[in-house]
């Protein structure tokens, strides 16, 4: 009998393959496809809420603003409203807005530099952000862009997409859990919904830029809209154009000025200037 | 402590075998076993969270680990002679991890006296 | 200061960079250094049979054995993870494996040829995952390997121990 150790082959229990075929393949196979389905899946849950009639939407939204509704505004602050609203009402009747669909605009004496739409065609204008706009054609083009949101139902279709991809991902993630592959998945499915919400930023501009310009006659207020709300966020150099909620502000000018030649309203004209209502509850008074 | 697996320092002959070559089992005196459970050292710990970026051996664990062998096998030692044997055969260990971070090593076998 | 908003990728690439690289040259490292003692240690035999060569002399027995704990790098756990969402064979930890449990063996008979033994018979080897599951815990794998190292009682000729 003898006895001896030879050496076995080496590669049987382990693959012999470059590392980076197996990530690349789980990479784009198991990310693609997260992406994929939650493009889908955020796709047709936000062609199903648009469908929700705007009366039930209305109703469910109606807590969401008991804070600006409830606010004690000043006498100052209830005329810059008030100015905001009558502002509202000429540009809804020029986007059209269909008769089932109203707005109902707030104020908000609070520094951030914003306006944003939400469910129930509800609007919020920040003091912070009249404070920053020098004409009434920039307010107006701010109020256009989030009438155009209420009038697309933009807030119903972002929400039914964020319910039902965050459902499906915490229903993945009881799987994967807390671990560096739910993580990515996490990251992958976003990205979608990332180019959904920029893709009704790029919409609500075209139409309010319509808005705009059958109100005033030109398309001059749009861009210094967007100037300042950039501004605000400290400048967009090195930004990455998918991670963001809204377009570049390079791009929005880009894209409002080409909408405005095509159509062939003039880029530019005279600013009227802000009505005393809104200069004063912008300077703080 | 002494090395459990020194025949000299201890007087018992230690192995996994069931039979030893030449030697005659006189009398076989049941299982005998020695156990620890250990933790963790959160020390080690956040040093081995740091090696985990770059992967390699985890030197810390590997020695956490034997000297709880080292201790079990002691402890499994000590069974045995506390039923007079001098041998243990047929030795074998386990490591069961009981919550996260925490282990228990078995060692067991069987107390015999040899001729 | 518009990179502070991606700090979060910028912290996961760089780990994944740095995972890769440095994990594949530790990993190459331990393979070659595996290799080399594999050849260095050839002469001490190990077999996983119960029943050693002339087993009816008297033998002098020890039992020797040798662990290794190996951990995973940054890139294996990203690659491993992404791979338990869909099932299959995770290549990223076999050679993790493969290393721990040649390492273990390497040490034992290390253990053996330095108390004088060229003969291990009856390894055993198990494999097991220390932290308790990969939720939070670390990725890491030990191998622990076993044996009875034997050679003949008779002193004068330790060269005929096989």
């Amino acid at each position: 009998m003898r006895f001896e150790n030879r050496a076995p082959e080496e590669t049987v229990n382990y693959a012999d393959e470059h590392p980076l075929k197996e990530f690349a393949l789980l990479v784009v196979g198991v990310l693609g496809a997260v992406a994929l389905g939650a493009a889908l899946l955020g796709f047709f849950a936000g062609e199903l809420a648009g469908r929700v009639p705007f009366a039930t939407e209305r109703e469910y939204a109606a807590s969401l603003t008991e804070r600006f509704e409830q606010a004690k505004l000043t006498p100052a602050q209830r005329d810059a409203r008030d100015a905001l609203r009558a502002l509202a009402a000429k540009l809804a009747a020029a986007m059209p807005l269909p008769p089932d669909i109203a707005v109902s605009v707030h104020y908000a004496d609070e520094p951030t530099v914003n306006a944003m739409a939400t469910l129930g065609g509800n609007l919020v204008f920040y003091r912070g952000l009249l404070h920053k706009l020098e004409s009434e054609e920039a307010v107006a083009m701010v109020l256009a862009h989030e009438i155009a949101h209420v009038r697309l139902r933009h807030p119903a279709a972002a929400m039914g997409r964020g319910v039902a991809v965050g459902l499906v991902l915490s229903a993945v993630s009881v799987g994967a859990g807390r671990s560096l592959g739910g993580d990515a998945v996490q990251r992958a499915a976003v990205l979608p919904l990332l180019k959904y919400s920029r893709d009704q930023e790029r919409d609500a501009d075209e139409l309010a830029l319509g808005a705009l310009v059958r109100v005033y006659g030109h398309a001059g207020g749009a861009t210094d809209a967007f100037t300042v709300l950039s501004q605000a966020a400290k400048g967009e150099a090195g930004r990455v154009a998918i991670l963001q909620t809204h377009p570049l502000t390079g791009e929005r000018i880009g894209l409002l000025q080409a909408a405005a030649r095509q159509n062939g309203w003039p880029v530019d004209g005279m600013r009227t200037p802000l009505p005393p209502a809104l200069r004063s509850a912008a300077a703080g008074k | 402590m002494s090395n459990p697996f020194d025949e000299k320092s201890t007087g018992l002959t230690i192995s996994n075998l069931e039979i030893l070559p030449g030697k005659r089992v006189k009398s076989h005196l049941g299982v005998v076993q020695g156990s620890t459970v250990r933790a963790k050292h959160a020390g080690k710990d956040i040093l081995a969270g740091l090696k985990n970026i770059v992967g390699g051996e985890l030197k810390g664990y590997t020695e956490l680990l034997q000297e709880a062998r080292e201790e079990a096998t002691e402890r499994m030692v000590q069974q045995a002679k506390s039923v007079g044997a001098n041998a243990i055969l047929n030795v074998r260990y386990t490591t069961t991890s009981i919550t996260m971070g925490a282990a228990e090593i078995l060692a067991y076998g069987t107390a015999v006296i040899l001729e | 200061m518009s990179w502070v908003d991606y700090l979060d990728w910028i912290v996961f690439l760089t780990l994944l960079a740095v995972g890769y690289f440095a994990g594949r040259a530790a990993e190459s490292r331990h393979f070659a250094s595996i290799r080399k003692r594999e050849k260095e240690l050839a002469k001490v035999l190990a077999f996983a049979t119960k029943y050693p060569p002339a087993a009816h002399l008297p033998q002098q027995v020890r039992l020797v054995s040798g662990s290794a704990v190996v951990g995973s790098d940054y890139f294996k756990q990203f690659v491993a993870s992404l791979r338990t969402l869909i099932g299959g064979r995770m290549k990223s930890y076999e050679s993790l494996l493969d290393r721990a449990r040649r390492e273990a063996i390497l040490r034992m008979k290390e253990e053996a040829r330095r108390h004088g033994y060229r003969l291990v018979v009856n390894v055993k080897i198990e494999s097991s995952n220390i932290t308790g599951g990969n939720r939070g815990g670390l990725p890491a794998v030990e191998a622990f390997a076993y044996g009875t190292a034997l050679k003949p009682v008779a002193p004068a000729e330790p060269d005929r121990a096989v």
